[in-house]
């Protein structure tokens, strides 16, 4: 590869963990130089040692520091980066931050600030697709005129779901499926609107039962030229949040397949969108309507490029460069089918509850078609201070069945040791015979709750278990090489 | 010697033999021959009845991290002493253990402060969720053991109130 333009030669990745680690594989395939800010909880992080500069921000906690974006326009002066990627989460969706960084002359990979405020608001992009005459799930908004907002809500017809227009990450939506409850329902949700995002407003949709979440990834450049790069399914999620993602979806006729990728890039064009981004769709009995829009690089963005070969972060580098995508709509082919599978430090038999720990021994999968991105090594301390995914395990084959083997014996490979991770999870998710027929939507863990639950030890296995950690434990060695054969025996006896 | 593991909050009694050059496992009325060849890196081969299995293990004080058959598993040595010393009664009810991991978001009391039953020591972030540790009883704080913004483990310490004389 070489490099797109001279526009920048130093590029900052204001971000941690996998995602800092495969911006920085990017960067330094195109021959730029990676530089890296990080807060001390991360000095010995692969991502920092992976880095050409480093520079160390701080604040109240971890996550303020990575926050701070007064701090990291600083250190991208000092390390001399002429252009900043902010990854996923943190400031990747801050459009005062991106001014900001425009203002200090430097070079924000990923969207305009105002196409952050547009897509990014869910009752402004979900105005603007009506306006243009995409699909939008039937619903009706406060602010667009308070005074018949009930009014408005019930004529949708029930089960609906009440959504503070502020809102993200689930907080504060209420299904409603009695009409009657709906004053009192709205009441509470304004409540939970004002209490967790200081605005009470709301709108209501049409409630989409057992949706499908499929989305689209997107890339437009400077010049007008705006693709789809076909969609993932992220359907299998706990607590609003993705779990597997995969791509092909399962569910989509070839048709609604191309009808639904040529609506999210004509929904990217109308908004003059530039670098990549992804439309978020919800689908049901062949019918989908527009979610919302994530303005930056998404956590499963591995998926797309396994089944399309091309790289996301370094269309992300070209297009905020100023240079052409290097590729147009009809050389964008997917092939075969991949799927991505979230490690998390968690707890799926105790309510997914967060994991800590230190690891002791890590080995990546590896064999055909198998990437493994993480951010973690051997000897990191795995705390509570940041989001708990470790590491992402993505397979291509060259069909869903292959992809899924792939996947189970990757995850059985894939050794993490002093952690609990969800990876004994994932496998009895991809293992389980909806999961396989392809059968899978949002509410996918809810209506198998016996995935969730950690599986009774077989009794063989709980025998290995002990062997192993007697033979390891010293004292207990200790104590049977200082007793004779025979009197140990006797003693096994009288036990 | 009886020794006691615990895998997933469950006891096993064991109890280990040498025999020959191998040993002998018996737990729960059963037994059989086992043996660990140790290789480089944590990697290793149980010899199991017979069969051969590879393990790759890491030990952290009284826990064998353990993965083997494609899954992880922790198996925790349950000292003797210490698990007698567990049974009696100590200081544990006087300290407010964390309930799972996070951060700490608020620190409201001081060492030395009176508080009354139900009020607010500290008020941790967890799984996105804010959760007050309030006091379970009257009494003085004798120790805060964390700050605003630190991470804690689960069953981290975070507030220790001073043992009050027990009324008789």
């Amino acid at each position: 590869m070489t490099a797109p333009i001279h526009a920048f030669r130093t590029v900052l990745v204001a971000n941690r963990g996998e995602i800092a680690l495969r911006i920085l594989r990017t960067v330094k395939a195109l021959g730029l130089e990676g530089a890296i800010v990080h807060h001390a909880i991360d000095r010995d992080s692969p991502a920092v040692r992976a880095a050409d500069k480093a520079h160390e921000i701080g604040g109240a906690s971890p996550i303020a520091a990575y926050l701070d974006g007064a701090q990291i326009i600083a250190a991208a002066r000092a390390l001399g980066a002429q252009a900043i990627h902010p990854g996923y989460g943190f400031l990747s969706e801050n459009a005062g931050f991106v001014r900001q960084v425009a203002q200090a002359g430097l070079i924000f990979v990923g969207p305009s600030p105002d196409a952050i405020e547009l897509m990014g608001d869910k009752v402004r992009a979900r105005a603007f697709a009506t306006k243009h005459g995409f699909p939008v799930a039937p619903s009706a908004i406060e602010d667009d005129a308070p005074r018949t907002f009930l009014e408005r809500a019930r004529a949708l017809g029930f089960p609906l779901l009440i959504k503070p227009a502020a809102g993200g990450g689930g907080k504060g939506m209420r299904i409603v499926r009695d009409a009657a409850a709906l004053e009192e329902e709205i009441a509470r949700a304004r409540s939970e609107g004002e209490r967790y995002f200081g605005d009470g407003r709301l709108y209501v949709e049409r409630y989409v039962e057992n949706p499908r979440h499929i989305e689209v990834q997107i890339l437009g450049d400077a010049h007008g030229n705006v693709v789809h790069l076909f969609e993932r399914e992220c359907s299998v999620q706990r607590r609003f949040q993705k779990i597997i993602e995969e791509s092909p979806s399962p569910a989509l006729t070839p048709h609604e397949r191309a009808e639904i990728a040529t609506t999210a890039r004509n929904i990217a064009k109308a908004a003059g969108y530039t670098n990549a981004g992804t439309v978020e769709f919800i689908y049901s009995s062949g019918k989908f309507y527009f979610l919302e829009m994530n303005t930056r690089l998404q956590v499963e963005h591995p998926v797309t490029e396994m089944v399309t070969g091309i790289d996301l972060v370094a269309e992300q580098l070209r297009i905020a460069a100023g240079a052409r995508l290097s590729v147009s709509q009809s050389d964008i082919i997917s092939s075969g089918h991949a799927i991505e599978a979230r490690i998390y430090a968690e707890s799926p038999g105790r309510g997914f509850a967060p994991t800590t720990g230190r690891v002791l021994e890590l080995r990546a999968p590896r064999g055909e078609g198998v990437r493994f991105d993480c951010g973690i090594a051997k000897g990191q301390h795995v705390t509570a201070a940041f989001d708990p995914m470790l590491a992402k395990l993505i397979v291509h084959g060259t069909d869903r069945e292959q992809a899924c083997a792939r996947l189970d014996s990757a995850l059985r490979e894939l050794v993490l040791l002093g952690c609990e991770t969800n990876a004994g999870f994932l496998r009895r998710v991809i293992r389980h015979p909806a999961f396989a027929a392809g059968e899978v939507h949002t509410g996918f863990l809810d209506a198998h709750p016996e995935i969730a639950a950690e599986p009774p030890l077989p009794r063989e296995l709980a025998d290995k278990l002990l062997a192993a950690a007697a033979l390891s434990t010293r004292a207990v060695r200790d104590a049977a090489d200082a007793v004779p054969a025979l009197h140990a025996a006797m003693g096994a006896w009288r036990n | 010697m009886r020794h006691s593991f615990t895998i997933a909050d469950r006891d096993h009694a064991v109890w280990l033999a040498r025999a020959g050059a191998a040993y002998r496992l018996h737990v729960g009325g059963r037994s059989m021959s086992v043996s660990l060849e140790p290789a480089a890196d944590g990697a290793g081969v149980l010899q199991f009845d017979g069969a051969r299995h590879d393990v790759v293990m890491a030990r952290d004080g009284d826990v064998t991290h353990l993965h083997i058959d494609g899954e992880a598993f922790a198996v925790r040595y349950t000292d003797p002493v210490r698990r007698h010393a567990g049974s009696s009664a100590d200081a544990a009810e006087d300290v407010a253990l964390a309930p799972m991991p996070g951060t700490v978001v608020a620190v409201n009391v001081q060492p030395g402060e009176r508080v009354a039953a139900g009020q607010t020591l500290v008020v941790i972030e967890s799984m996105k969720l804010e959760t007050s540790i309030k006091a379970w009883r009257e009494g003085s704080v004798a120790a805060v053991h964390v700050a605003k913004g630190d991470p804690f483990e689960r069953s981290a310490p975070l507030v220790t109130l001073a043992p009050e004389a027990r009324a008789r």
